[in-house]
């Protein structure tokens, strides 16, 4: 798996797009306190204010600064979209490459509980422990990671599975390198657009969760939530606050989770030849599909025998335009 | 075969697996919160409104007063007799309770489930049959925006600009109150009703059928088969559909089960918006009342159904596919 993410990025204006829309929210979260003079937990003693220079967006039902609560809120979404990120596609390489590396009891093990845990209907479980627990932000955070892993991690070892036949593997492991050095310079390297493409998933389920509870009402009263107020506006839509209480929430939580789709879909399409975008540019798809799919298989073979991964990496790119 | 048997079996396994998952957590939870444990089962509301007699009734059916083994078993005896418990926010038996929402939720999931496979598979071999043209890039830049937006924002975009702006559809409701209506006049207000929550449903939904249908056509497009019905001269429609789109069933039937689950959440979602009287806006309800085993039961139902649609599906699929049957 050679593919240069930077060069698919670069190339794709969805993916242009979608990273736009993340750095503005993005900036929102980081330059909050500059934005507003506010604290998300002030009231202001006026309700339903309509927006004005003093309140941009007006202020909801019990009388906080919606635009301030918006700025806070990006926070809190995009902090559990990179933990759970970070930990959960950690959880998923760790237990899939080490599953494919001691085999035995201990993948059957690990694949049993992924499949176990694949089965369940992840929001549904949530929900559960949710209503009893009220999670705080960082238990939050691990409970999403906790069952978010399962699916990168049965992906990652039957990635690991084939690679671990490699020969540079092999190679590296007559120099005496241990499990642990083959995951971290051969095998992590090697399926890092694999990886690039889970955390983004994972960080976007757990935008979507994190909202979802709250919108339920079933998470920590004090985290400062797109769901919750959402949650909240949505008991006065008889009103005309929803214009500026309602929308704007909504239209931020879809910009994240759109923004994160469009970054996904393009780091998938490039991993699947398949799906190669630029071909309808060409005038005879056929042979290009053709001469592509010969050079990634060639590209692959002579990876094998001289561990020059970066000959067959040209050749793929120049070929397919992929 | 013995390694497909084994692998059947793997697979029932770990469903069997899940379910005791379900169940050990739905034991487990209420147990490992603070305090009384007959308060954490059934709420701090609950208690207030119960009788002494009921709360030794209730010890009693619950084992509370014995070991966790003990509770256990009791635990398992009730749900094996269909006996969810008894919401005391609804002053009735859980069962009974859901199995009044149900039927709601089920004309919902299940509608929005035909439509959305049918207008997916369809779309789907008609852009990918078109890929490139300008149709197909434009259904699959639409669908995939829908797709990425969070189903419960969809669904109150929907309900804003057609419910509150323009004041077409009704807020609320599956049927006008104390309306009367009876015959046709009754199915029109119901339709009139569900129309909104099911679109939503259904935009919600489509995209991942429709990209699924379209990529697997335009891989299908370029195998042999393809070349050789056109040499036979089959006619377009019969290409595309018989030909093309028959193959692309098989990953669709896949992906059917796995859109159970988020049609099912994804009906709690839009149930609340739509203060659509299903489980949805029951759960709601109980999370907002914490009536724990109301709770519990509409979410043992739900992940029951889940699972019992995706051993279905894996069973279907071996069934529909002869290379599954045969290849192992």
């Amino acid at each position: 798996m050679h593919i240069d993410l930077r060069h698919e990025i670069r190339h794709d204006k969805m993916a242009l797009l979608g990273i736009l829309m993340l750095a503005l929210i993005l900036f929102m979260a980081v330059f909050a306190p500059l934005l507003t003079p506010y604290s998300p937990s002030e009231y202001t003693g006026r309700i339903f204010s309509p927006p004005s220079l003093d309140h941009l967006l007006g202020t909801d039902s019990v009388g906080q600064d919606i635009w301030t609560r918006l700025l806070y809120g990006a926070r809190t979404s995009l902090l559990v979209a990179a933990s759970v990120a970070l930990l959960a596609s950690s959880l998923s390489v760790f237990i899939g490459a080490s599953s494919a590396l001691v085999g035995g009891l201990y993948e059957r093990f690990w694949m049993r509980v992924v499949d176990v845990m694949i089965s369940l209907p992840t929001i549904i479980v949530m929900i559960l422990i949710a209503a009893y627990f009220r999670p705080s932000l960082p238990l939050l955070i691990l409970l999403i990671s906790a069952f978010s892993w399962p699916g990168g991690a049965r992906i990652v070892r039957s990635q690991v599975l084939t690679l671990k036949e490699r020969m540079h593997i092999y190679a590296a492991r007559t120099f005496g390198a241990d499990q642990m050095h083959i995951l971290k310079n051969h095998i992590v390297p090697d399926i890092s657009p694999i990886i690039a493409s889970m955390m983004i998933q994972d960080a976007r389920r757990a935008v979507f969760m994190e909202a979802g509870l709250a919108f339920l009402g079933v998470s920590d009263p004090l985290i400062i939530s797109w769901g919750k107020m959402m949650h909240q506006a949505l008991a006065f839509t008889y009103l005309d606050v929803w214009k500026w209480w309602l929308l704007p929430t909504g239209i931020l939580l879809s910009l994240t989770l759109v923004g994160l789709s469009f970054l996904g879909v393009c780091i998938e399409a490039a991993m699947d030849p398949r799906l190669c975008r630029h071909e309808h540019e060409h005038g005879q798809e056929h042979e290009h599909e053709h001469e592509h799919w010969n050079d990634y298989e060639g590209g692959l073979d002579h990876e094998i025998e001289t561990e020059q991964p970066d000959n067959g990496d040209v050749g793929f790119l120049e070929a397919g335009e992929c | 075969m013995q390694n497909e048997g084994s692998r059947r079996g793997g697979s029932a396994l770990s469903y069997l697996i899940a379910l005791l998952t379900i169940f050990a957590l739905n034991f487990i939870l209420p147990r490992m919160m603070p305090g009384d444990p007959l308060q954490a089962i059934y709420g701090d509301e609950a208690l207030v409104a119960m009788t002494p007699q009921m709360e030794a009734h209730l010890i009693e059916l619950f084992a509370l007063d014995k070991s966790w083994s003990e509770q256990m078993v009791a635990y398992v005896l009730a749900l094996l007799q269909g006996n969810l418990g008894f919401s005391y926010y609804y002053k009735d038996e859980v069962s009974s309770v859901i199995m009044g929402a149900l039927p709601w939720t089920l004309l919902l999931v299940g509608l929005s489930l035909l439509v959305a496979t049918a207008m997916g598979v369809i779309l789907g071999i008609e852009s990918g049959y078109r890929r490139g043209e300008r149709i197909d890039r434009g259904l699959l830049a639409g669908l995939m925006l829908l797709g990425g937006l969070p189903d419960f924002f969809l669904g109150i975009v929907l309900l804003l600009i057609f419910g509150v702006s323009l004041n077409i559809f009704p807020l609320s409701g599956a049927i006008t109150p104390y309306s009367g209506l009876e015959g046709f006049p009754l199915v029109v207000d119901i339709a009139r009703h569900l129309a909104l929550p099911l679109t939503a449903l259904v935009l919600v939904d489509l995209g991942g059928i429709f990209l699924l249908t379209r990529n697997t056509v335009v891989t299908i497009l370029k195998e042999g088969f393809m070349l050789t019905a056109r040499a036979k001269g089959c006619s377009e429609l019969c290409l595309r559909y018989s030909h093309a789109g028959r193959n692309a069933l098989l990953p669709v039937t896949t992906a059917t089960g796995l859109r159970i689950p988020q049609l099912i959440t994804g009906a709690l979602f839009i149930e609340i918006i739509f203060s659509y009287p299903g489980l949805g806006l029951m759960l709601r309800t109980a999370l907002d009342a914490r009536d724990y085993p109301l709770i519990q039961g509409i979410l043992l139902l739900a992940t029951v159904t889940v699972l019992t649609a995706n051993l279905f599906v894996d069973r279907i699929y071996q069934r529909l596919d002869p290379r599954v049957r045969y290849a192992h």
